[in-house]
């Protein structure tokens, strides 16, 4: 008996053979699978935040920086600066006629930059309303989880100098 | 040859279904616990402390291995079909 012959197959078929219904198939497989893909990224990036910490050190200041003259910066100003190594603006105010703070400019929640406000005497974030103790830079109220990074302020005759902080 | 699995797959018909629903549920715990520590670690790394950062990225590492070990016991039921078609069709080639 002579069995027919089927036809032979489309060459879309060849091509591609894989069957509808797996191609247009988006199932809770996949999904647990893009979840495992998520998870691994999130442990890369744990592995980044610890090895960035590492091998590329926050900045720190080394040595003592002159920043300004003392009758350039009026009781109650604020003198805004920069050091080298580092795109992080700094600020220098001077809330009384001897006392003198410097802090990183960012603010710790989302990086908006800080001003001293005199009125108030505090250090204030205008973004999301954060503020700061300006003698010690510890946060008061609002969203900042973190006090403002500070520098020691050195007045030396009729310079005003920075360096890192002493651990004291 | 045993028809212990079919039996079993009658009696409890949605079992692929219960199975999958638990691999997503507990990595979506494992992907929730991942979230916490880089948040716990950046926060760490920006208050400047050196402590807990290895650690973490250990205990992310690990969470992550288990969750790829969860996926082999995800169930394929297209693929499983596919392989019993072939399976079918070569005994009839036979």
């Amino acid at each position: 008996m002579n069995t027919p012959e089927l036809p032979p197959k489309p060459a879309y078929e060849v091509d591609f053979p894989i069957e509808r219904v797996e191609a247009e198939h988006v199932s809770r497989r996949e999904f647990a699978k893009f979840l495992c893909l998520v998870s691994g990224g999130m442990a890369a990036g744990t592995g980044w935040v610890a090895v960035k910490d590492r091998f590329l050190p926050p900045f720190k200041l080394t040595g003592e920086v002159r920043v300004c003259l003392t009758h350039e910066l009026p009781v109650g100003g604020t003198h805004p600066f920069r050091l080298e190594g580092t795109k992080m603006p700094f600020i220098l105010v001077r809330p009384s006629e001897h006392e003198w703070f410097a802090y990183e400019q960012k603010c710790t929640h989302l990086s908006c930059a800080v001003y001293y406000s005199p009125a108030t005497d505090r250090i204030e974030c205008p973004c999301h309303k954060g503020y700061f103790d300006v003698r010690s830079g510890k946060v008061l109220q609002g969203p900042p989880p973190r006090p403002l990074h500070r520098l020691d302020v050195v007045v030396k005759g009729v310079d005003v100098f920075v360096r890192e902080r002493s651990q004291a | 040859m045993s028809n212990f699995r079919e039996a079993q797959r009658q009696a409890h018909p949605s079992k692929t279904n219960t199975l999958l629903l638990g691999v997503v549920c507990v990595l979506i715990l494992i992907l929730i616990m991942q979230i916490w520590l880089l948040t716990a670690v950046l926060n760490v790394s920006l208050e400047g402390v050196e402590t807990l950062k290895w650690p973490a990225f250990i205990a992310s590492t690990l969470l992550f291995l288990s969750g790829v070990a969860l996926l082999r016991y995800l169930p394929n039921p297209i693929r499983q079909a596919r392989k019993a078609r072939e399976a079918e069709a070569g005994r009839k080639s036979l």
